[in-house]
């Protein structure tokens, strides 16, 4: 301790370099895993606020959400606390006249069922040709009784509601009935349990016998990873995230390995004074766990100060929990990298400082 | 008197068969508590075979290295580091300082390692005695080579060792510096009632010393 924190403190400019150099790194892997958790939170934060645990899809969709067909009747295979039937549109909401076009994800369920949002102001659906906007749709110009398009055909709806903020796949939800987004769509059945949705969402649901009626069973975790394009993103990110732990952990290696190689006469002295190598490692690794430690937070200060100036169209999203872990991660290659030296110091004769 | 460090019939060879070379012979060495002993030889003679063996650094080929009547080479690693640290001081050829640490910090080291609060009083009054209480703040680089020799004499006594071991202390020091540092010597052996081996080429210093070996291709001989 007394060694490796007196030496930094005597080689300042050394040591707030490589200090700078893991400043840049958790900075990198910080900033990264913050646009990471962005656009996570862009594809699922609508089903996240569901708090729902499976999804039952048509058998032949690939386990895919748009790509799955079934009938509202098909309801009848499921047994659950709450079980609600989901269709989807990723389409376009535009004001009559054309004044304002945003891409949206368009999500309908039943009036009363359970992913249906908490409306802030406005009112619940409880009529035909109603919607529902998230409140980020309030900026781009749309506001309550407004009557508005989805998608490319002539029936409108009117705006009777607003919930927080929420997104799926990228862009903001609305939420309407099944029937009508099913008229918005001009599908040929727009009412009756014979109409076409995506699939069904539950809260600890379950088939209730053996023949499912074409449905198959998705967990909610799986559901995600499926979304297209979600996991391929997820992965690219993380995957640098990873290469930067290991990249850490080389260049407190690198460096901890040519200072000992500058300093081995000066460990030989301390060895024929009795000090011996653990004494030694202890220095390496104090100054290392500094270097990473005043890294680490001088980057997190970044990372959350960047955060706040950050505009609203680059999702950001700190997750203080994985924050924590990647900084410990972090740390930990510093000390990983540190006793890389272990043999080199171990291996010193101290009779090189005498004679 | 009893002999603090004593080596007995130490021999040591380097290689094997045509190619061994025999840098001790047969040496005989002990120095008693409050002697000052100089070994003195050519560069080459084996003065730092002995040095090193006497330190516990390198075992002998045969024969006994006895400190405080222990037998250094039949301890562990571990034991003789601790040995090294508790009962030899070392002044080594240019400085053994730590470059980041000042006078007071490189004493205040040695008190760390041994898990003690700073001795503040002994630090003083050692720095006193060797005229460096002035100093007690500079760095090695800020230090004269006779005082940086003189600061590896107090940090050298501050542990209080039973033997102290010099290996070319004047090395890189002229003759007047020289002097004043095998002067102190002389007087902290006498003063501290310690045993202190000093290894010159050196012809000059030899006068100030209690007791004087020669040593010359390997052959060690006490000067009478």
């Amino acid at each position: 301790m007394y060694l490796g924190l007196k030496e930094m403190r005597h080689e300042k400019l050394r040591y707030s370099l490589l200090s700078g150099v893991l400043l840049l790194i958790s900075l990198v892997v910080f900033m990264l895993a913050g646009l990471a958790n962005g656009l996570s939170n862009g594809n699922r934060e609508a089903i996240d606020n569901w708090q729902a645990s499976d999804v039952y899809l048509n058998q032949n969709a690939n386990e895919t959400l748009s790509a799955s067909q079934v009938k509202l009747a098909d309801q009848k295979y499921i047994k659950g606390n709450q079980v609600a039937p989901l269709a989807t549109l990723s389409g376009t909401l535009r004001t009559t006249k054309n004044a304002h076009k945003t891409n949206v994800s368009a999500l309908a369920t039943s009036r009363k069922g359970f992913i249906m949002p908490k409306i802030t102001s406005g009112h619940r659906i409880n009529g035909k040709n109603q919607l529902i906007i998230s409140a980020s749709l309030k900026a781009d110009g749309y506001k309550l009784g407004q009557r508005v398009r989805l998608g490319t055909t002539k029936k409108t709806a009117k705006i009777v509601g607003i919930y927080a903020s929420s997104t799926y796949m990228i862009a903001p939800t609305v939420y309407t009935d099944v029937a009508t987004l099913n008229r918005l769509k001009d599908m040929p059945v727009t009412s009756g349990d014979q109409q076409t949705i995506n699939g069904f969402v539950a809260k600890n649901g379950a088939f209730k016998q053996s023949n499912h009626g074409g449905l198959q069973h998705l967990t909610m975790a799986t559901f995600i990873n499926k979304l297209p394009g979600y996991s391929a993103e997820q992965l690219t990110l993380n995957t640098m995230i990873y290469f930067l732990f290991a990249i850490a952990l080389a260049i407190i290696g690198i460096f901890m390995f040519v200072l000992t190689l500058q300093k081995q006469a000066l460990f030989g002295v301390l060895k024929v004074q009795g000090i011996g190598t653990k004494h030694i490692l202890a220095a390496l690794l104090t100054q290392s766990i500094a270097m990473a430690v005043i890294g680490i937070v001088i980057g997190l200060g970044i990372t959350v100060s960047l955060a706040q100036i950050m505009p609203a169209g680059l999702p950001f999203v700190i997750n203080w929990p994985q924050f924590g872990g990647y900084s410990l991660a972090l740390l930990a290659a510093a000390v990983i990298g540190a006793l890389l030296s272990w043999r080199t110091v171990a291996n010193i004769d101290p009779a090189i400082a005498i004679g | 008197m009893t002999a603090v460090l004593a080596l007995k019939q130490i021999n040591k060879e380097f290689g094997h068969g045509h190619t061994a070379v025999t840098a001790l012979k047969d040496a005989n060495f002990e120095v008693a508590a409050g002697q000052f002993v100089a070994i003195i030889g050519p560069s080459g003679s084996g003065k730092s075979t002995f040095l090193t063996i006497a330190a516990g650094l390198q075992t002998p080929t045969s024969g006994q290295v006895l400190l405080n009547g222990t037998e250094l080479a039949t301890q562990t690693e571990k034991a003789r580091l601790d040995y090294r640290f508790n009962e030899i001081g070392f002044i080594l050829q240019s400085s053994n300082l730590i470059p980041f640490l000042n006078v007071t910090e490189q004493l205040k080291l040695v008190d760390k390692m041994a898990k003690r609060p700073f001795q503040k009083e002994r630090a003083q009054k050692l720095l006193a005695e060797l005229a460096l209480s002035e100093e007690a703040t500079a760095y090695p680089n800020e230090l004269s080579g006779g005082e940086r020799q003189r600061v590896a004499i107090v940090r050298a006594l501050y542990n209080d060792p039973s033997v102290i071991l010099a290996d070319e202390p004047t090395a890189s020091l002229d003759t007047p510096r020289s002097i004043d540092v095998v002067e102190r010597l002389a007087k902290e052996a006498h003063q501290h009632n310690k045993a202190i081996v000093m290894v010159t080429h050196d012809q000059r210093l030899i006068s100030h010393c209690d007791v004087v070996y020669r040593i010359e291709d390997g052959v060690m001989t006490r000067q009478a």
